[in-house]
Formats: C-alpha cells, structure tokens, sequence
C-alpha cells in the first residue's frame, strides 16, 4: 500500500495554463502557416475553410501539452509515502520477578528458576538479528540489560541475577516495558512472575499487550509476620519482651517450631500449631542479655525468607537529666517524671545559673527557650522552643498555634504512633540544620515547617523541638508532646556507639551519621546499599550486616517482613499470550517527492517537442 | 566537417573514379579524349574514312600507298576527339530548400559534385553554373581533376533562396551557349511544365545533350508526414491557400503529382531530352551508380 499526496496544492492553480495552451492551440491553428515548394499543386484542390475551429491536436501540440503537465506537476511536489514492508528483526523484552515470594519452591524448582528457564527458552527462540532487553523488577525496576542482539550477553546476564529479600512492585517494571514497547513497535514483552496480573498496578487494556506468565501455585508457606520489641525506656534490657507474630498462608495446617537466639544464646523455643490461614503471637520476656535477637522458624515450608527475622534487644540506660528553664511548670513536671522513673535523675536549675556554673559531666540536658553560646561535648541537648537566631537551631519566628502533619521512621520516635495528636500553641518555626534532619513536620498558617530535628554534631547527639513545653504537660491534650519529648530524650539517652539499625528490606532507611561502608554482610555486603544525600540504608537481603571499618563498624539488622509476600498461594500457573499484537516493527516512513523527476520529464518532452519542431521546418 | 570537406571527401570521391559520364551527342570544339565516329577530321589517331585530295589539306596525311596502287590522291580522315562541355545547372530556388528536412538541395549540389567529378575524370570541360534569382552564376571551365577544388568551392557557398522561373533560367543560358555540350539540369522542377518547356526546348535546339533530373522530398510525396491542415505559402512567390489533409484531397494531390511527373516525362520525350526522378533520401552516390547508370548517363570506364 502506498499513499499519495501533495505538499504544495496550491501549485495546482498553474493547470489553467493547461487550458491556456488549448486556446492558444486553436487560436493558433488556422494561422499555421506552412511553407511548400511550389503551390501550384496545392491551389487545384479546393481551400479548406480557414473559420473551422475544431479542435485537432497535433504531435507537437501533445508534446506541449505533456510538457505543461510534466512542469505543472512537478510544481504541485507530488510525493509517494510507500507504507515500509516489516522490519525482519524483532524485539524481546523480558520482565522477571525478581522479588522474594520468586524463592517459593515449587515442583522442578524455585519459581525463579523456573521463571529464568522459561526467559532461557524464550531468548532461545529468537533469531540473530533480533534484540532483547532485560529488566528485573522486586519493589523497583531494574534495567538488568540494555537493547542487544547479543543473545549470549543476554543469557549470562540472566544467569547471574537471583531472587532478593524485598517485595514485589511490579508497576515501575511494566511501565517501562510498556514505554519502551510504545517506542519500538515490534517489542514483545514478556513478564515472568507470580503474581497475578490484577495485582500488577497496571491496567488491564494495557496488560493485554504482553505476554504474561504466571508461574507458581503452591500456597505452602509459613512466616514470621512481625517482630514487636518491647523495651522500657530508661530501663535495662531485663523488662524487654518481644512478640513475635507467626502466619501460616497455606491452606493446610502448620506445625512449627519457633527459636529465638540473642547472639548466639538461646532466649526459647516455641512449638506452634497453626490452623490453616491462622496466625499465633508468641511473646518472650526476660532475654538473658542485650544484643541482636534472631528468629528462626523450622516450618519446612516453600518459602524460607521469611522464617528468619532479626531484631535488637538493647539495654536501656537511666535518665540523667539536666532541665535548664524558667518555667516553674515545665520543671516541676519532669521532676515528677523522673521520679517516677527508676533510677533516673534530674537536675533543675535557671537559665542565669545554668550560665554562671555549666555543670559538668555526661547527661542529657533540655534547654527550655534559649541557646546556650556554650554546651560541654559530653552532653546531649534537647532545645526547646529555641528563639530566633539561634546558630544550633536555626529558627525564623515564633508562630502561635501549629499541629504535627507528618513525620518519618526515625529512632526518636520508636514506638511512637498519631502524632498528628500532638498541637502547640506557641511554636517556632524552625529550619533544618546542616547537621541533622527533620524528622518531624508541623503547619502553621498554612505553611509548614520542621518540628523536630534530629542529628549528630561532632561526638554529640542535638535535637530541636519547636514546641513550647510551658502548661501542665501531664494534661490528656498535651500527653502525646509529652511522649514525643521522653522519646527524643530516651534517644539522647541510649548510647551511640552499638546501637543496631533495625530495617526493612525494600524499603530506604536514613542512615544517619556513621560510616558509610565498607559493608559485610548476606551477598558479601552487597545486600545492604548506603546510598543517596542524606545516605539512606537500602536492603535488598534479610540479615546482619556490619557497616564500617573493623571496630567502628555499626550494625543494621535487616528483615524481610511483608504479609503481602508471604501470601505466596496462586493456586495455578497460567500463561497469558498479548491479547492485542504488537504492530509489526516497519522501517520509519519517509515522504519520497517525485516533483524533481516530473521537471526532469517536463524538460526531455520540452527539447523532444522542440526537436519535432526542427523538424518539421520551424513551423507547426 | 565543413561542406567544402564534405563535397571534397576523397572517400566518397573514390567510388567514382571507375566511372565515367556517357554522352552520345554534345561533341565539343576543343580536342579532347572522347571519340565521336561520324564525324571524320582532319587531324586524330584512328583513321575513319578517306576523301579526295583537294587543294588545301595538309599532305602529311595524303595515303602514299593508294597514290601508288590507284594513282589517286586520297587523304586520310580521322575519328573526331574532342572534349565534352559539360554544364551543370543547379536549381538554387528557394523551393528546393522545402521540405526542410528532405535535403533536395544539399542532394542536388553532392550529386552535382558527383557528375562533374565524373566529367572532370574523363578529361571533360565542366561547368557549374547556379540558377538564381539574381541570374545564373557560372563557373570558369573546369578541366582535369584539379578542377574538383574550384567546383566544390562553388557548389560549397551555393545557397537556395529566391524565386527563379526555371524555364527562362535555362532558356538565357541556352542562348548564351551557343557550342553544344551535355546540360544536366539538377531541379526539383516544381512549376508548371509549360512555364518549363520553352527552356528545355530551347537547350535542345542549341543541339545540347539535355539530362533533367528531378529532386522531389518524402514531405511532397506525402505532405501529412508534416501537417495535416494549414495555409501553405509558397516559398517563392509568396501565395497561400488552405489546406486540409483529407482522405479526398490527399487523393487528388497525388493525382495532381502524377500527372505532374508523367508531364515532365512527356517534355523530355518530346524534346529529346532525358528524365530522371529521384527522391532526396537516396544518396547521392546509390544515385549515381544506380539510378543514372540505368538511365545509360553513367557507365563504368
């Protein structure tokens, strides 16, 4: 098929000189004259009556007028947009599940592999010219394998990639195979998973252009859904306990058998019977010792990820506290507090004593409204309401009334849940501070601004709240502030150094302050990124992982915990072929003007007409 | 290549050199190599005929013997040996330059050059002579091979324009010729042939060797190779008519063109003249080797 068409039409207006040269042609032909030898021949035969204008076309007046057209034509640029044959090459893009439920045993293998095998086969089929593209997808898209035709590249690539700790989001990986399957016609898209396509995020007229296999079908499983550690704040690690939640998926019932171990000292065991779809919570109180706790399931079940899970069982240190304000209330408070805690104590002075003598020593100290020029680097700082102009916490204003509206996952806050229940009715509207973070957000007059920031400065931890502490904190409106600050000085409290990471796999964690790597750890360190400005910690294996130098190193316990993922039942294993076919791929469709071989025509009938003309003596 | 190359294209010229112009009559004054029996005289190589000795001839050719065996004077006569005039008169009329792509004149002026290559081979007196429009243009007498240089130079810078009445042409040169020679008239001969006549007739009287031969082109064969309807205007006296080719008057040009050539053919007979008609496509060396040697004009030597 090929279409045809003009790119300059009004070029056609010129066809009236088509008409032009009729007229002229039969104006012309009873004026011909033709020269003879003699006439004296001719003038015996009767005249032709010269008034006939019948319309008689001669060769040189066809010439003229092929020639006018050949010319007009070209002038119109004429075009031919032949429709390309198809491309012979094609293109594959392959989109394997990577995530954690893809380690499911099944029978012949582990979903993964069987996956892999099938995108083996399907690399297989294809010819040499054709190109596959690789993307791997867990929670994000992952290019494993630019365009190539480079089909054994494209298979030693598939053999090096395996399943991660981290769980399924299938929706970044579809899109841009669907993009790139928009911008090359020929592409057919293969996904590999186990999920089901109405989970994928992706809507279905668009998943009906792919090839979608769903490999999978057992729902044998059992996890560890949660870990809860409970520890006091300002205790020992004695009152600790921890709650474990164990799930059985399957449809069958389950009979487990739950360890826990804290670095390598067994806290208990558990056996568990689990009905089918049920779930046990199992607490464990009194832990011989502080330190990282591992969970481990014996359930012989097809997914093992998720048996293991770590945790931290830290050893709480008492509060020693030193509250520099003014304000009777707000002291009178935290002596109550204190009191009431075992083991701690607080020491209240005036902002003019407090300048007069600093006292000395490692405590944490909470500054009710003003900054002090000077704070000994042994001690960890609460500022409080800090007035403008501070250089530690830099603040603009004092607003009036401000809420929380948003706040991060960060150890101030462990254990901490509805802060949007926290309201001030004097606030500062702080800014964050090169040394820390905002880990809590509030509005006022509809802007917004941090709350509490949090952060390191050289050997000291300091965190600013812009919430006025003044009034009775132990009224029911004003508790959760009160929590929210026992928190921050819970964190000022604990001790830096050995004090673990919990995370989850999948999902970015802020750092904070410490080395950076080197990292050991599941997949010699390469489970666990420190990645990004602030550097966040990013998992992608479950597991104990030590970053930093030897004797600097700081621990993060990283766990694959998403009932989501565990829920590994599919119930069959179906392959879904591209209900709507891809296009087939065509060369780009370039506009050929044929205008330039009409002129060249044109001209050759012109010197052809003129040739005749010659010719025929000069005379028509 | 230019025309006097052309007209002097020894590769042409020696197809002719095998020839020769055969002429029965137009006996020349001036010894020549042509023998023409009949006419005895006085002087030659082959002896004719004897007469009685009267006072006056010359005693060298008295025959001796027959004094001697008849005791009578007897004189030798000799077989004539002279040279043939040779005239060439070439229409220069605007008419034979139509049709334009027929080439009647350039056929004309290379057949001229072929005839009088001929003439000048065999020893002949060749003259050229161009009817014009502003009256003939002659050459000088042209003798010997060499003269080919000088008739081609002629015939080179002759171009056909103008109106000339082809029968009072030929008629004034007549009279302005009075020996005898051959005349070979190179014509399209398209006039009426009583406006013709009077100068054949009077070639003839002068007791010239008359050879008309007619040039016509393929467009006057068949005129609807190049139109089918217009004015024609004649070349040389400027008159038009209308014309439409049709089945019917295509009829009765060809008609009106037959009875045309029978009539020239009819003065030739009439005069003692011969006719020949060739067309322009031919060449002019198949002319000379083919159609003039059937005509009995050129012979092998």
């Amino acid at each position: 098929m090929s279409a045809f068409g003009l790119l300059n039409p009004t070029g056609a207006i010129a066809l009236t000189l088509l008409i032009a040269l009729i007229a002229l042609h039969l104006w012309q032909r009873p004026r011909r004259t033709i020269p003879v030898a003699t006439l004296f021949l001719w003038a015996r035969l009767p005249t032709a009556p010269s008034e006939r204008r019948r319309f008689r076309p001669t060769a040189l007046f066809w010439l003229r007028l092929a020639a006018a057209a050949m010319l007009i034509a070209g002038l119109v640029r004429p075009y031919v947009e032949r429709e390309a044959a198809p491309l012979d090459t094609r293109s594959l893009l392959l989109v394997l599940d990577v995530s954690a439920s893809m380690q499911t045993r099944e029978p012949g293998g582990s979903r993964f592999e069987l996956a892999r095998q099938r995108a083996a086969d399907t690399l297989a089929a294809l010819g040499p010219n054709d190109t596959v593209m690789v993307v791997t997808a867990d929670d994000h898209a992952h290019v494993l394998e630019r365009w190539t035709s480079d089909h054994t590249r494209a298979r030693r690539r598939l053999e090096t990639v395996g399943p991660l700790d981290t769980p399924t989001n299938l929706t970044p990986a579809l899109t841009l195979a669907l993009a790139e399957a928009e911008a090359r016609p020929a592409t057919r898209v293969v996904v590999l998973t186990d999920v089901p396509p109405a989970e994928t995020g992706i809507a279905p007229d668009a998943l009906a252009t792919v090839d979608y296999v769903q490999i999978g079908a057992t729902d044998d499983n059992v996890a560890i859904a949660s870990v809860t550690v409970d520890v006091p704040p300002f205790r020992d690690a004695a009152p600790t306990s921890a709650t474990v939640v164990v799930r059985n998926y399957s449809a069958r019932s389950h009979r487990v058998v739950l360890g826990a171990h804290i670095d390598g000292e067994t806290w208990g065991w558990r056996t568990l019977t689990l009905e089918p779809h049920a779930a046990e919570h199992v607490t464990l109180v009194d832990p011989p010792r502080d330190g990282v706790l591992v969970l481990e399931l014996d359930a012989q079940d097809a997914l093992a990820v998720d048996n293991r899970a770590v945790a931290w069982i830290s050893r709480g240190a008492p509060l020693d506290l030193l509250v520099v304000s003014d304000s009777r209330t707000l002291t009178a408070t935290f002596a109550e507090v204190v009191a009431a805690i075992v083991g701690s104590k607080v020491e209240i002075m005036g902002r003019e004593e407090y300048e007069r003598a600093r006292p000395a020593g490692r405590r944490v100290a909470l500054f009710d409204g003003f900054v002090p020029a000077h704070v000994p680097p042994a001690v960890n700082a609460l500022y409080v309401a800090p007035p403008p102009g501070s250089p530690v916490c830099p603040s603009a204003e004092i607003l009036g009334e401000a809420a929380v509206i948003d706040w991060i996952d960060h150890p101030t806050l462990a254990g901490l849940r509805d802060l949007q229940a926290i309201v001030t009715d004097r606030t500062s509207r702080l800014g964050t501070p090169a040394w820390g973070s905002t880990i809590v957000h509030a509005a006022a007059h509809g802007q917004s601004f941090p709350f509490l920031v949090a952060g390191q400065r050289g050997s000291r931890r300091l965190a600013c709240l812009a919430g006025d502490l003044a009034g009775p904190l132990a009224s029911s409106d004003r508790l959760p502030l009160l929590m929210l600050t026992l928190s921050v000085l819970r964190w000022l409290t604990e001790p830096y150094a050995g004090a673990p990471r919990v995370i989850e796999t999948g999902a970015a964690a802020l750092a904070g302050p410490g080395p950076r790597g080197p990292v050991a750890g599941p997949d010699q360190g390469t489970g666990l990124a420190v990645i990004g400005d602030p550097p966040v910690f990013l998992a992608r294996r479950a597991g104990v992982y030590r970053v930093g130098p030897p004797g600097g190193a700081r621990r993060v316990l990283a766990n694959f915990v998403d009932d989501r993922e565990s829920d590994i039942g599919r119930y069959e294993a179906t392959t879904r072929l591209a209900e709507t076919p891809m296009a087939p791929s065509r060369a780009p469709v370039k506009p050929r003007e044929i205008g330039w071989w009409l002129y060249l025509l044109g001209a050759g009938l012109l010197i052809a007409e003129w040739a005749t003309w010659r010719r025929l003596g000069g005379e028509t | 290549m230019s025309r006097l190359e052309e007209l002097l294209d020894l590769d042409v010229l020696r197809h002719y050199d095998r020839l020769a112009l055969h002429v029965r009559r137009g006996m020349g004054d001036r010894p020549g190599d042509r023998r023409f029996p009949g006419h005895p005289h006085t002087s030659g190589t082959e002896v004719e005929s004897y007469v009685s000795y009267t006072p006056g001839d010359d005693v060298r050719h008295l025959d001796w013997n027959a004094l001697g065996r008849l005791d009578t004077l007897l004189v030798r006569r000799f077989t004539a040996e002279r040279e043939v005039p040779i005239h060439l008169l070439i229409d220069c009329s605007a008419s034979m330059s139509l049709p334009a792509r027929d080439g009647k004149y350039a056929r004309a002026i290379e057949l001229a050059m072929a005839l009088g290559y001929l003439g000048l081979s065999s020893n002949d007196a060749v003259r050229a002579v161009l009817l014009t429009a502003q009256g003939p243009r002659a050459s000088r007498v042209l003798r010997q091979r060499p003269g080919a240089v000088a008739l081609a130079q002629l015939l080179g810078e002759a171009t056909a324009e103008g109106a000339l009445d082809l029968g009072s042409a030929l008629a004034e040169y007549a009279s302005s010729r009075s020996a005898p020679g051959v005349i070979i008239v190179l014509s399209d001969f398209m006039a009426e042939v009583p406006a013709i006549e009077p100068g054949v007739a009077a070639l003839r009287s002068r007791n010239h060797d008359v050879h008309l031969i007619q040039i016509v082109g393929q467009g006057e064969l068949d005129p609807t190779r190049d139109f089918a309807s217009g004015v024609l205007r004649d070349v040389e006296s400027g008159a038009t008519h209308a014309v439409q080719l049709t089945p019917a008057s295509l009829a009765s040009y060809a008609s009106l063109l037959e009875e045309h050539f029978a009539a020239l053919t009819r003065l030739a007979t009439a005069t003692g003249a011969s006719y020949l008609r060739v067309t322009s496509d031919v060449a002019a060396a198949d002319i000379v080797t083919g159609d003039l040697a059937r005509l009995g004009l050129v012979r092998r030597r």
